[in-house]
């Protein structure tokens, strides 16, 4: 048992931030530590897109789906899905009625649900179960047991969503955010964008022929780099650029489900992005 | 058979501008213009009682302040209270701390504390009509509030393992006074009051610094180009504030000094205000 402290009229517990505000900069400095505990460090996150994949129906889920159910085998999974077209369409209806943007990310999770329930139902003959967040710590528990967990994207700031830091009237924070920060916090191994196209290019290259493939690129370099239509969000770039346990991310095109054992083996298949902390940046990203 | 175009299932009514951006900020953020949007309760206060500063005092501090925000609710002020986590928070912030876990489990960690702080004060205030709300039931606020209760929730956002990892150091940088301002914003309350132990804001710590001096109003970015090292608030609130829509100006007041969270709901200048520009 700590000792009590009273001495100024407030009922203390000694430790080393008793009587701190925790909004001091020198305290938080102190506190400071590029490297983490890892939760569950043996489990990888596939972010499958909402737009890129699911929107696509049959001929891109049921290939991806057999692949996941195959490779489960030699790896353990966790599954996260965005909600695509319906969820562009809730931001339409919402942004138009005037939902502040707390409202908007309170509700753009239910078409996200839609789909996680299509993926487990699909995946349930291979052990495809919903992975909610009062069942977050029982993570375990469903990957011993050869479960594939498969969850919604977007993170559960509901309506605590903060202002954006974009124009426009879209919450920063979407499935791309929310998946990732699942990722960080369990100390996952790899995380990987499953897209329809093969990577990150200078432009949509579905749009512009002319755009050209990155291999390889920093979160920070695609935040200040000018590119006019990313395929992850702008905040995913901010918040991997912070990330203690997951360093970097590999985009790749799940069109082809070679490509998505080829990344799990470790192949440099797609766009890989590094956070700062990455130890292969060099720290040219610092 | 569905219909598909480009290969991805179409339906009438679903073409829209955002439908082939990807929603990665900026660009796709372009579209919709303004920002202004609806107001959901714009004639409720949110009360936020400090943890350490005022709960970690007991009763000689906390049953004074409840007294006067029953009178407020008698009077018809219309509020939402919510509480801070204090010195519990700090310890386990701490043991976390020394066992070097992520900022998404000290936010979950952190979460426990003002939960408690909720109910203790839901227990005093229950014959007045306290009753503890939790994050699912903020769509029943209207109901509870038209029938007279007085809800008290956690300051504490609901981030939990979804807590970002902040540039420096390992603390959640989303505490409960930044929880209290982001649920002030988006019901577009009235206004956002923060009951402390202290007069307002000081030019630093005024408990371990006692040259440091009283600023009665300051503007949240002149505040963030201080750079001083503490604060009497969240670092986070003050970005927020310049960015938001709706909650410009929040007001830190002493619970200590009877009255003064009368004297604020009232709008005089008590405190410190703090202002968006």
């Amino acid at each position: 048992m700590k000792a009590m402290v009273k001495d100024d009229g407030r009922t203390h517990l000694d430790s080393a931030l008793m009587r701190e505000s925790l909004v001091s900069k020198s305290l938080i400095e102190n506190t400071d530590s590029v490297t983490v505990q890892r939760m569950v460090p043996d489990v990888r996150v596939l972010a499958i897109g909402g737009r890129s994949i699911m929107d696509r129906g049959r001929e891109a889920i049921l290939p991806l789906v057999e692949a996941i159910a195959e490779l489960k085998k030699e790896f353990r999974l966790i599954v996260g899905v965005g909600g695509g077209a319906r969820a562009r369409h809730t931001y339409e209806i919402g942004i138009d009625l005037g939902l502040p943007i707390g409202g908007l990310a309170r509700i753009v999770g239910g078409v996200e649900e839609n789909n996680r329930d299509i993926l487990q139902f699909l995946l349930a003959p291979h052990g495809g179960i919903t992975f909610i967040k009062e069942h977050f710590q029982d993570l375990q528990l469903f990957l011993a047991n050869g479960m594939i967990p498969i969850c919604i994207g977007q993170p559960p700031y509901h309506f605590w969503e903060p202002p954006s830091k974009e124009k426009g009237r879209l919450p920063d924070n979407g499935p791309d955010v929310g998946l990732f920060l699942q990722a960080e916090v369990i100390g996952a191994e790899q995380f990987i964008f499953v897209k329809d196209v093969d990577g990150v290019y200078t432009d949509d290259p579905q749009k512009n022929p002319d755009a050209k493939f990155i291999a390889e690129i920093t979160a920070r370099e695609l935040l200040d780099g000018g590119y006019p239509d990313l395929p992850i969000e702008r905040e995913f770039l901010r918040t991997l650029d912070n990330a203690r346990s997951v360093t970097s991310v590999r985009v790749i095109n799940g069109l082809n489900t070679d490509n998505l054992r080829r990344a799990l083996e470790g192949d440099a298949v797609g766009t890989i992005i590094y956070s700062r902390r990455h130890p292969g940046t060099g720290g040219k990203n610092r | 058979m569905s219909t598909k175009r480009h290969g991805k299932i179409w339906i009438e009514g679903m073409d829209t501008p955002l439908l082939n951006k990807t929603l990665s900020g900026r660009n796709s953020g372009d579209e919709p213009g303004d920002r202004s949007s609806v107001s959901i309760l714009p004639d409720v206060w949110i009360i936020k009682i400090g943890g350490q500063s005022i709960m970690d005092r007991g009763k000689s501090a906390v049953l004074p302040i409840l007294e006067d925000l029953v009178a407020a609710h008698q009077r018809g002020v219309r509020f939402i209270l919510c509480t801070g986590g204090g010195t519990r928070a700090r310890h386990v912030y701490s043991l976390g701390l020394d066992l070097n876990l992520p900022t998404g489990m000290l936010a979950r960690l952190g979460s426990t504390v003002p939960v408690q702080n909720a109910r203790m004060l839901q227990m005093l205030l229950a014959k007045d009509g306290g009753i503890v709300i939790y994050a699912d039931d903020f769509d029943k606020l209207p109901f509870f509030l038209n029938s007279g209760c007085i809800p008290i929730t956690s300051g504490m956002p609901p981030n939990e393992f979804w807590e970002k990892s902040a540039a420096v150091g390992l603390i959640p940088s989303n505490r409960t006074d930044a929880g209290v301002y982001l649920l002030g914003e988006f019901l577009g309350a009235k206004g956002v009051l923060y009951i402390k132990d202290e007069d307002g804001l000081y030019t630093d710590d005024p408990k371990k610094d006692p040259q440091a001096k009283l600023i009665p109003e300051i503007s949240a970015r002149e505040l963030l180009d201080s750079d001083q090292d503490d604060l009497i608030i969240e670092r986070v609130v003050l970005e927020y504030m310049v960015r938001a829509e709706k909650v410009r100006k929040i007001q830190i007041v002493n619970g200590l000094k009877p009255g003064e969270v009368n004297a604020a709901i009232d709008g005089e200048p008590v405190g410190t205000i703090i202002r968006a520009e």
